[in-house]
């Protein structure tokens, strides 16, 4: 009786412990640091971090300089995503720095940083690092054509409209809003193939200090002052880079904007901010290949090696994460490529039985080492590059054509000599000479 | 003047092969030129055609030119003219060679005609 009393016991425990395990390996991709100014950053943005926690993630906040930061333990990150809400800290506590900033997003971790007028050096070297420069301090972006009435008199609360967002629903959403903005101003490298300015002001925009006479050219004018910028490492792992922390404040969020004509529209911050944060945090806008299958026409699996001008298909499974789940992503523009150093067949690929999506085509005339190539980069998309090693051979020595029609006269000629050599060999050795038979 | 004494040339190279030549050389002689038009044919056609099965136009060419060349070779052993310049082999080991030789040619021009 006492035994299975303690074996009850022991199950209960058992599964107390390993509870958790499950629930940490769901909740895997969700665990989020937030790195806060001062303690009142929590309320003055409250709405922000409350959509996060309903669209699933878990945060754990800290005060910037706080000395108990870690981000590994035992050699793991126990983040996936860092968020900074601290523009003014010029160290961080504990363990971190930008280069272990730096060293979290190269093993996959994703990053949302905001800066302000006045921005720290940390974040300053994380910009740098990122491919971003942030302006100077003091500086802010000011638009005397789109600005907000309620602010004090600078032309420092900006509006930018909608259409100055990057061109992808999947980063910035499908809102229609304009957005208010109120903080520094952020220059980027047009030729960095990997960072985007997701939010930029209207053409009227620039970045200065107001309170100081211009005396020199802005560091960004017109629409190359960007607000808002990101980018997308070549491991897939994202940062987007704000010069507001005022952008995420509940005031923003509820704010109506006043564009100065009389009508007073809500901001589309609320939106942009979800938005940013779900594709920021690899929960949009991310894929996966699942399955790659390879075969010669009317085959149902990969042979060995394929022989030169064979018809072959091929099908590649892609997901794609919406709203949590991994649903069959269905491009209309990925394309193959059928690589011996260079390409030499590229087919687009179609959707394909079930869910997958393929293409068929004829190996080239040509012999040698192969690769199914699929490289898919798209904005707002995470990159997707496969390879897959095949090797084509040559026709075997019975696998040519024979009889061909229009070699029939060098077959009839061929054998018409081995006929001529036997009749002419009869003939000479059979015929007599018939001079005897003259002279007498 | 000249084309009158490349004619007498002629004729009386006409002349002297058809009373000097023993019967067997002239057996041979047909050959060849049986073999010669059968050349000629396939390299035309392979001209106006082009060399799709370029190894069924060698193996037949080659055919042809091979069959020549043991031809005149069996001719060359067989005449009574030469018998100073082959003592020791008689005419028959000559043939002998001959048919030798074309057993092996056949073999490769068959193989090679794909």
């Amino acid at each position: 009786c006492l035994i299975h009393f303690y074996k009850r016991k022991m199950r209960v425990l058992a599964l107390l412990f390993l509870a958790p395990l499950f629930l940490g390996a769901c909740l895997a991709q969700k665990r989020v640091l937030v790195l806060l100014e001062n303690v009142a950053v929590k309320e003055t943005h409250s709405l922000y971090f409350s959509m996060l926690q309903r669209n699933g993630f878990t945060l754990t906040y800290k005060v910037a300089d706080d000395p108990s930061i870690t981000l590994k333990k035992y050699g793991e990150h126990i983040y996936d995503n860092i968020i900074v809400f601290a523009p003014t800290v010029e160290e961080f506590g504990g363990s971190l720095s930008a280069e272990a900033m730096m060293d979290f997003v190269d093993n996959g971790g994703n990053l949302l940083v905001t800066a302000g007028s006045v921005t720290g050096d940390v974040l300053r070297e994380i910009a740098s690092e990122s491919g971003f420069e942030v302006d100077e301090d003091g500086t802010y972006v000011i638009d005397h054509h789109n600005f907000d009435t309620k602010d004090g008199g600078y032309h420092t609360r900006v509006i930018s409209d909608a259409q100055n967002m990057v061109k992808s629903d999947l980063i910035v959403g499908t809102g229609k809003l304009p957005l208010l903005y109120e903080g520094t101003g952020l220059l980027t490298d047009p030729s960095n193939p990997l960072v985007m300015d997701i939010l930029t002001g209207s053409s009227t925009a620039y970045t200065h200090n107001p309170s100081l006479p211009i005396k020199e050219y802005p560091h960004t004018v017109g629409k190359a002052t960007v607000m808002i910028a990101g980018l997308q490492a070549r491991n897939n792992a994202r940062i987007v880079f704000s010069g507001s922390l005022e952008f995420f404040s509940d005031e923003f969020f509820q704010a109506e904007v006043d564009t100065g004509n009389g009508k007073l529209v809500p901001s589309g911050n609320f939106e942009l901010a979800e938005a940013l944060s779900l594709w920021c945090f690899k929960e949009r806008g991310v894929l996966r290949v699942d399955g790659i299958q390879h075969s010669r026409v009317g085959e149902g699996s990969a042979p060995e090696f394929y022989t030169i001008r064979e018809m072959v298909q091929f099908y590649i499974d892609v997901k794609e994460k919406v709203n949590g789940e991994w649903v069959p992503f269905k491009p209309t523009d990925m394309q193959l490529e059928f690589v011996r150093i260079d390409p030499f067949v590229r087919s687009t690929m179609h959707v394909a039985k079930s869910e997958l999506i393929g293409t068929t085509f004829k190996i080239p005339d040509v012999y040698g080492v192969y690769q199914f190539k699929v490289n898919y980069q798209r904005l707002g998309l995470t990159r997707i590059s496969t390879s897959t090693q095949v090797s084509v051979r040559p026709l075997r020595h019975n696998q040519y054509e024979r009889f061909i029609v229009s070699a029939y006269p060098y077959y009839a000629s061929a054998f018409s000599m081995m006929f001529g050599v036997f009749v002419f060999a009869f003939v000479f050795l059979y015929h007599s000479d018939e001079t005897k038979k003259k002279t007498e | 003047m000249s084309t009158s004494s490349v004619k007498t040339v002629v004729n009386k190279f006409l002349d002297e092969y058809t009373n000097n030549t023993p019967k067997k050389l002239k057996i041979i002689d047909a050959y060849l030129t049986y073999i010669f038009i059968t050349g000629v044919i396939q390299f035309v056609y392979c001209c106006l055609v082009g060399t799709f099965p370029f190894n069924a136009f060698l193996s037949g060419f080659i055919s042809c030119v091979a069959s020549f060349i043991l031809g005149v070779c069996l001719r060359l052993q067989v005449n009574p003219a030469n018998k100073s310049e082959f003592s020791g082999i008689s005419p028959e080991r000559g043939f002998a060679d001959f048919i030798f030789a074309h057993v092996i040619l056949h073999l490769i021009v068959v193989n090679f005609l794909g």
